[in-house]
């Protein structure tokens, strides 16, 4: 392979910045890509979860509302400067939260998040087999959920096959979007075809929510809006790395409007009037009464297949930041190395902690305490304080040379802010125990701490930001200076 | 000590970084977001969730 594949190979998964005339996917192409990202099983999960707090109608409220608003703030910072400057993700965010300031929002907002989905995902993988195979045997649907060793087993066996087709890269990863991805939507199609021809939509508006969490309507209401908008929030962590490989920055963006919030309020809202029709949260089991043996062997080999589309394409954007910013030891290791890495605690996860499938609600809060408040930073960083230009040559600096050294790889002010937002948002939910504090009723918890944030991030970089300290300021034509730091070395593939 | 494809390495990373800095120099980026696009997109931004807030709740 010449020099110049492999070097395009390296910008392709990360290491420099992508040339638009290099990047892979048009507006359909991106589109499905995200349909695939969204249409994933937590869509049925999330709708379950809403169908617990709330009936189907304000239901279908609180999925559209949640999911416009997080899908939105969460595409507006992290889409619009990678498809614009076809950078990864976190190497970009250098110029917020300096180099290793970007390596600690990856560890807590990537790894974890990514290694509790695979898991959770990959547990569902194993439920719909486990399902499909009861159903084979005995004709007879589960009723109850399952967490054994064969389920566990057929979880590490997704999560197997997951590495396998992203260790291949991103073509192998474009080429089963593009086939999956509009099968999926048809099928999800056929389920709602299904509920509603068993149910009349009247029938369905009209039932009550499975589990209220409160007497309260308008607090059940706002909760299952939080929920939903924290399902829209954690799209944080991957929309900037596919966002990369579409072919401009208005082709960045608007696929996830159609794709990630389309597609994903799609899935929910079926998962939730299956949930509410069925009268049980879980699709593995709602999905096997729905239409009796061959349509819920049919409906499993789909829940099946859409989780593992969905974890190719967390694990894909995963691998590409850790990648990144590793540092040198791991940044040394194959590509096909640094998959298998990730896949480890998945895998050693489904075995000794099956139950964080049941309990994937609270992490899914969780997460959104950190990617508001992330989304909140990008959005006065990107747009406000730095009015969409980054200095690409700051960010591929070396250290010593770089305005985004600022304290030992830190900018203390965006963490600072990242440290605010969360307080904010726990201050005003606490996802461990659904309490809700002074203003979540109106504001929600997500929109305060993606404002506290902001605000936090745009007052201190007033005060103290400067060119030289995350080169803010007037623009400055680039020097043709440049010490460029050494990037993964592209031979070691 | 850097090698032949550490230099080129280099050179291939530099050639990037000076594309980006003729399209940042250029009045206008090819493909990037128009006013129209923020407008249209706060639109329906409104108009969902304001729509579906009083026909859900």
């Amino acid at each position: 392979m010449s020099n110049a594949e492999l070097f395009r190979q390296a910008a392709e998964r990360g290491d420099t910045p992508l040339l638009p005339g290099e990047r892979l996917w048009g507006f359909w192409e991106f589109t499905y890509a995200n349909s695939a990202l969204a249409i994933a099983t937590w869509a049925f999960l999330i709708g379950g979860a809403t169908a617990a707090f709330v009936g189907p109608r304000e239901g279908i409220a609180a999925i559209i509302i949640g999911n416009i608003l997080g899908v939105l703030l969460v595409a507006l910072p992290t889409c619009l400067p990678s498809g614009k400057y076809g950078v990864e993700q976190f190497t970009l965010l250098r110029s917020t939260f300096g180099r290793n300031g970007s390596r600690l929002v990856y560890a807590l907002a990537v790894v974890l998040l990514t290694l509790g989905w695979l898991a959770v995902l990959g547990m569902m993988f194993g439920r719909s087999v486990d399902g499909m195979i009861t159903l084979l045997k005995t004709g007879e649907a589960v009723t109850e959920p399952a967490n054994g060793v064969l389920v566990s087993l057929l979880a590490a066996a997704a999560i197997v096959v997951t590495g396998l087709v992203v260790a291949r890269g991103p073509t192998s990863i474009k080429f089963f979007n593009m086939i999956m991805s509009p099968a999926l939507v048809l099928l999800m199609l056929v389920m709602l075809w299904l509920i509603l021809d068993q149910h009349t939509f009247g029938d369905l508006l009209g039932l009550p929510p499975l589990a209220a969490p409160t007497d309260d309507k308008r607090l059940n209401f706002m909760i299952a809006v939080e929920v939903n908008m924290a399902a829209g929030f954690s799209w944080w962590p991957y929309l900037g790395n596919l966002a990369r490989l579409s072919k401009n920055q208005r082709t960045s963006f608007w696929p996830n409007i159609v794709g990630v919030f389309g597609a994903a309020s799609l899935g929910e809202i079926v998962g939730m009037l299956g949930a509410a029709a069925m009268g049980n949260a879980d699709p593995t089991i709602w999905m096997t009464t729905i239409g009796g043996l061959g349509i819920g062997i049919v409906a499993l080999g789909f829940i099946a297949f859409a989780n593992v589309t969905s974890m190719i394409n967390i694990l894909y954007t995963s691998v590409v930041g850790l990648r990144q910013l590793a540092g040198p030891v791991l940044g040394r290791l194959s590509w096909d190395w640094l998959v298998a890495a990730f896949c480890v605690v998945p895998i050693v996860v489904v075995f000794a902690a099956p139950g964080i499938y049941d309990g994937f609600f609270i992490f899914l809060v969780w997460t959104s305490a950190l990617n508001a408040t992330l989304a909140g930073i990008g959005m006065a960083d990107y747009f406000v304080l730095r009015r969409q230009h980054i200095s690409l040559r700051a960010v591929f600096a070396s250290p010593e040379r770089s305005p985004f050294a600022y304290w030992g790889g830190f900018n203390p002010i965006a963490l600072t802010a990242l440290f605010a937002g969360s307080a904010v948002y726990v201050l005003v939910f606490n996802p461990q125990t659904l309490a809700a504090g002074p203003g979540f009723t109106l504001l929600s918890a997500s929109m305060p701490a993606f404002v506290a944030a902001a605000f936090v991030q745009w007052a201190g970089t007033q005060l103290f930001g400067s060119r030289r300290f995350g080169d803010y300021g007037e623009r400055i034509p680039a020097e043709p200076l440049a010490v460029v730091e050494p990037v993964v070395d592209p031979a070691v593939q | 000590m850097q090698t032949t494809t550490d230099r080129e390495r280099e050179q291939d990373l530099e050639l990037r970084l000076r594309a980006y800095e003729r399209l940042a120099d250029q009045p206008y980026w090819p493909g990037a977001m128009t006013a129209l696009d923020y407008w249209l997109v706060l639109a329906m931004t409104l108009a969902l969730v304001i729509g579906f807030y009083v026909w859900g709740v």
